[in-house]
């Protein structure tokens, strides 16, 4: 098996990438490289610019948001098949949060800037990855929703 | 014979006692009534049945030693001829014919089909085991029983005289007393023979029995000897142990076409089908052609076959049964479950054939017990009688200890209970009180062998105070009161517990009972969320729930500082983890209402069923009986119909501002 046919295999196990076609399960295997993360290994920087999106494929990742007086906090963490740093699908936008291995993991990263120019020009792969952005973005959305409600709250 | 509605008048002949040394009597005049004898004789290291000449030829003297995979013949203390139990050989053999010429066909000459009629001499079955004989009644069922028939059945059947003979001894491998068919003869034979020391306990069970009998040197047996043929059966019987528990096998296996046991034991099969050619009931064959060179007369002959042959269930197409594992599953399914919708009978007898005979161990009554365990009879409890039920009266319990959970919660051990409060439910409550302190609603959390545990959380005087006590301290308790989790109406499904911050306390001994009944379950699984890692409670607990192999535990929280390596998101985020099908999930939902909302929203939405959804609810409660109207929601009183409520039952309430 060659890296692409690894890395589609590994996409086929996350809801992101399970149901994609196989043409842009290797679109996004070969725009992408496989990185490992290191135990407390920071991978973005809230307020840097976005220049990579990433698919969880193994470990755990914390979005850190760094609140004055009481340090970085942890608003969500990252599981195996969801995405990080979908900031990088639009242009000149700042990541929103630190993103930082909070166990050793793997991810499919994909540079930005790539990305958007084949999402230009490659409109297959974008009817399919966009909708799948935008459910991640959303089930952020729902979960960020329930965290303001406090749900703990008495 | 065939079984017949005569046999209750011939069960009831009478009994006589033929010496040891007489046994030859009996093959003589089995012989003088014109028929070949087939019986039990020593060959190759085994009893096989075949053709008997004198009472010299059956094995007198022997015993066998049968486990699984293991069968081997020793010589016995005593002379006894049947001391032993079945061999590889079963009576079909003789009914029905490994090999069969059932047809010739010729193109030379006249262009046409044969088939020979079968022509069988008298025979008689000579030491039939009780097994044995229902074994021949399934084949009747099969061959004789339905709308087309098996002639060459029916003759040889016809043709055969059944000289049963009653077990007086089991193998390890024996397991008619869970089939119902031994080792007592109950009919199906002509005449039937108990050993004992001296000799045999006779009796006739048809006319043509009789005739044989009446030839016998006998005399009636004596009290004892009566006696000890009876004896002798029931050590069979007590050598077998406790019956299996096979009430409703054909459905509990029909329930479990998917377990993960057929893969395991196909893993171990080697697919030789011993088993199905020493079945007694086993039918399935195959049609062989046999041509001459010349092409111009052709033979059909039927040959036993077996349904873990690879070709059994093949077409042009393809296989049918393709896997080992779908020709095990078919083969143990039809014998125990739809031979029962075809011939309104079990496919199996007990005689433990199957697993002597099978090279690598395979055990049937092990696989049954693995892919489909009896269900234990579901019996709902009701709650206990609560003391001190009226507000004011209340019986006093001992602190025994008190464990900090969270910077405001705290859970205290009470012993020294009145045995009512030791025999409520998970999911009940009792009412509290301090001296000058009103009384306040507490969950137990948990059931400790003679003590209770409540956990409270510092929201008030009561609480608080409740806190702040030392081990010794003495408090007023009233209940158990309220409803309680129906854990029952999770069995077989996959148990799902949501719980939220403090509303693990009364998910606590639900957890507790979920996991010491695991096995009733398809899963068990905790979803917990709090605000923070320092806002969980039980963290032993939730390590030890964690290890344990039977629960699959998850658990996040709302934020945390860098410190945390866990899930952080809110509750309901774990419900993407669910990977079963919903519709099997009952679930238990505790929380903060908002949370329960969430909650109960996002488990409905994976496609749980609201009706197997089930919530505790708060409201104030100053009484606990139903009696003060505080806990009023709808058209119920949450102390007295809940605090646990199956979500349908609630309606809208559950949803609604301001109820």
């Amino acid at each position: 098996m060659d890296d692409c046919a690894a890395v589609i295999a590994m996409l086929n196990h996350t809801w992101f990438g399970a149901d994609l076609s196989p043409q842009t399960q290797e679109r996004l295997a070969r725009l992408g490289e496989i990185q490992d993360f290191e135990t407390d290994e920071v991978i973005l920087h809230e307020g840097d610019d976005a220049n990579e999106m990433g698919i969880l494929l193994s470990g755990r990742l914390a979005l850190r948001t760094l609140v004055p007086e009481r340090g970085p906090i942890t608003i969500l963490s990252v599981e195996p098949g969801d995405i990080f740093g979908w900031s990088a699908v639009l242009a000149d936008t700042q990541a929103q949060s630190t993103v930082v291995a909070t166990e050793s993991s793997q991810a499919l990263v994909i540079d930005g800037a790539k990305l958007r120019a084949a999402l230009k020009e490659d409109h297959a792969l974008a009817a399919s990855l966009y909708p799948r952005v935008l459910k991640a973005v959303a089930r952020r959305l729902r979960a960020t929703r329930l965290q303001l409600l406090d749900l703990f709250a008495r | 014979m065939i079984a017949s509605p005569a046999l209750s008048q011939a069960a009831a002949a009478r009994q006589w006692f033929l010496a040891r040394e007489d046994l030859g009597a009996l093959v003589e005049a089995i012989r003088d009534s014109g028929r070949r004898i087939i019986g039990p004789t020593v060959r190759e290291g085994a009893i096989v049945y075949d053709e008997i000449h004198s009472a010299a030829d059956l094995p007198a003297g022997w015993r066998d030693e049968q486990s699984a995979g293991r069968y081997r013949l020793e010589h016995a203390t005593d002379q006894r001829v049947f001391g032993y139990t079945v061999g590889p050989t079963s009576w079909k053999r003789f009914t029905f014919p490994p090999n069969l010429t059932i047809a010739s066909a010729r193109r030379a000459n006249a262009f046409g089909f044969e088939q020979p009629a079968p022509d069988v001499p008298p025979v008689a079955f000579l030491g039939v085991r009780a097994c044995e004989i229902a074994a021949l009644a399934i084949q009747d069922r099969v061959f004789l029983g339905g709308q087309f028939t098996d002639e060459d059945f029916r003759v040889r059947r016809s043709a055969a005289l059944i000289v049963a003979v009653q077990c007086t001894t089991s193998s390890s491998t024996c397991f008619c007393t869970s089939m119902g068919t031994g080792p007592e003869v109950r009919g199906g034979h002509d005449i039937v023979l108990t050993e004992i020391d001296e000799g045999f306990v006779i009796q006739a069970g048809s006319p043509d029995g009789a005739a044989i009998v009446a030839k016998l040197p006998k005399r009636p047996p004596s009290h004892a000897e009566a006696g000890a043929a009876i004896d002798h059966v029931e050590a069979a019987r007590v050598q077998m142990g406790e019956p299996l528990p096979m009430t409703g096998i054909g459905e509990r296996l029909k329930l479990q076409l998917d377990h993960p046991r057929w893969a395991q034991v196909a893993e171990r099969c080697v697919e030789c089908g011993n088993c199905t050619m020493a079945c007694p009931t086993c039918f399935c064959t195959s049609f062989i052609e046999r041509s001459d060179l010349d092409g111009k007369s052709s033979t059909t002959e039927r040959q036993w076959d077996s349904c873990f042959d690879v070709a059994f269930a093949t077409v042009a197409g393809g296989d049918f049964r393709a896997r080992p594992r779908d020709r095990y599953r078919q083969w143990l399914t039809h014998k125990f479950s739809t031979w029962w919708d075809q011939f309104d009978s079990s496919g199996c007898v007990g005689c433990g054939r199957c697993i002597t005979w099978c090279p690598v161990r395979i055990d049937v009554r092990e696989e049954l017990a693995a892919i489909a365990p009896p269900i234990a009879p579901v019996i709902r409890p009701v709650a206990v009688e609560p003391v001190a039920a009226s507000p004011g009266a209340y019986s006093i319990a001992r602190l025994a200890s008190v464990r900090a959970e969270t910077e405001d919660t705290t859970t205290l051990t009470l012993t020294d209970l009145d045995p009512a409060f030791l025999s409520g439910r998970p999911g009940q409550f009792v009412m509290v009180a301090l001296p000058a302190f009103p009384a306040v609603p507490i969950s137990i959390s948990r059931f400790r062998a003679n003590a209770i545990d409540l956990t409270i959380r510092a929201v008030g005087p009561t609480s608080t105070a409740l806190g702040n006590l030392h081990p010794g301290a003495k408090v007023g308790l009233r209940g158990p009161l309220g409803t309680f989790w129906p854990m029952e109406e999770a069995y077989g499904r996959h148990a799902v517990v949501v719980a939220g911050g403090v509303g693990l306390s009364p998910l606590h001994g639900l957890v507790d009972a979920l996991a010491a009944n695991c096995d009733r379950f398809e899963s068990v699984s905790l979803f917990y969320g709090s605000r923070t890692p320092q806002d969980q409670l039980f963290r032993e607990d939730l390590a030890a729930w964690t290890a344990c192999k039977a629960l699959d535990v998850a658990v996040t929280v709302d934020r945390a500082g860098p410190e945390w390596k866990g899930r952080v998101g809110v509750v309901t985020t774990l419900f993407d983890m669910i990977s079963w099908d919903c519709s099997k999930v009952t679930a238990f939902v505790v929380g903060p209402e908002r949370m329960m909302q969430a909650s109960v929203q996002g488990l409905i939405s994976k496609g749980v069923p609201a009706d197997r959804i089930y919530v505790s609810m708060e409201r104030h409660m100053e009484c606990g009986i139903g009696l003060c109207g505080h806990c009023q929601m709808g058209g119920r009183f949450v102390c007295k119909d809940g605090p646990v409520f199956r979500l349908n039952d609630l309606g809208d309430t559950f949803n609604r501002e301001g109820i």
